[in-house]
């Protein structure tokens, strides 16, 4: 799953170690998840949307849109 | 400008393998779950020490065995505290390393049975337990590395 986890990061002038505190996990567990290693649970996604008052799904693309054009256009 | 700092979070005590991967939660739970375990080791050992070389036997053997095993369950109760509040990538570790340590212990339980019938000398109970704690600490190892960041930002 894509994220935009880095971007929104930067754009805060945040550390993973900051952004780590707020949401109450590992640096390592926010870096994970910004390389797309790990996908993290619906609570800790939710977590992170609220830290940057955004919905859910500009943060976090499951690429469901892609794969549906892909379908249609291959129909 | 982003700056790395020392979060209030986590915790770099454990070296690199560890940098970042322990919040302050996680890295007190797993404080107390190896001085118990610890404690468990060291009493394991004196009883067997007590029993076989000194001859400990009746109540005093049985009060050694049963605070031995008193203390394997508090060790067991405070991994199982650990896990439920890990960070949830330190527990998916966690959890990928303990399917690992029973998975191959089964598997080496069952082979060396095949072994035995060929002639390899019998297994003693206690070898598939050490095959788990060693693929146990592996699959840790393999799970901090996989999940590792590469730009240590």
């Amino acid at each position: 799953m894509k994220n935009r986890l880095r971007v929104l990061r930067a754009e805060r002038d945040w550390s993973q170690a900051d952004l780590a505190d707020r949401v109450d996990v590992s640096r390592q567990t926010i870096n994970a998840i910004e390389t797309g290693k790990y996908d993290p649970s619906l609570p800790l996604a939710f977590a992170l949307a609220r830290v940057f008052g955004l919905a859910i799904e500009t943060i976090f693309d499951p690429g469901f849109e892609a794969d549906e054009e892909t379908r249609v256009a291959n129909a | 400008m982003m700056t790395e700092q020392r979060s209030d979070t986590s915790f770099r005590g454990l070296g690199w393998a560890c940098s970042g991967v322990l919040t302050r939660r996680d890295a007190e739970n797993l404080r107390r779950f190896n001085v118990v375990t610890l404690a468990w080791a060291m009493m394991f050992v004196a009883s067997t020490l007590a029993i076989v070389r000194f001859g400990a036997k009746g109540l005093t053997g049985w009060a050694l065995a049963t605070a031995t095993l008193l203390l394997g369950v508090v060790a067991m109760a405070l991994y199982v505290k650990f896990l439920r509040a890990a960070d949830e990538l330190l527990r998916k570790i966690h959890v990928e390393a303990l399917g690992l340590g029973f998975g191959a212990s089964i598997v080496f339980m069952l082979f060396w049975r095949l072994c035995e019938r060929l002639g390899a000398p019998k297994l003693d109970v206690v070898d598939p337990v050490l095959v788990m704690v060693l693929f146990w600490a592996a699959g840790q190892y393999i799970g901090l590395r996989r999940y590792r960041g590469e730009s240590g930002e």
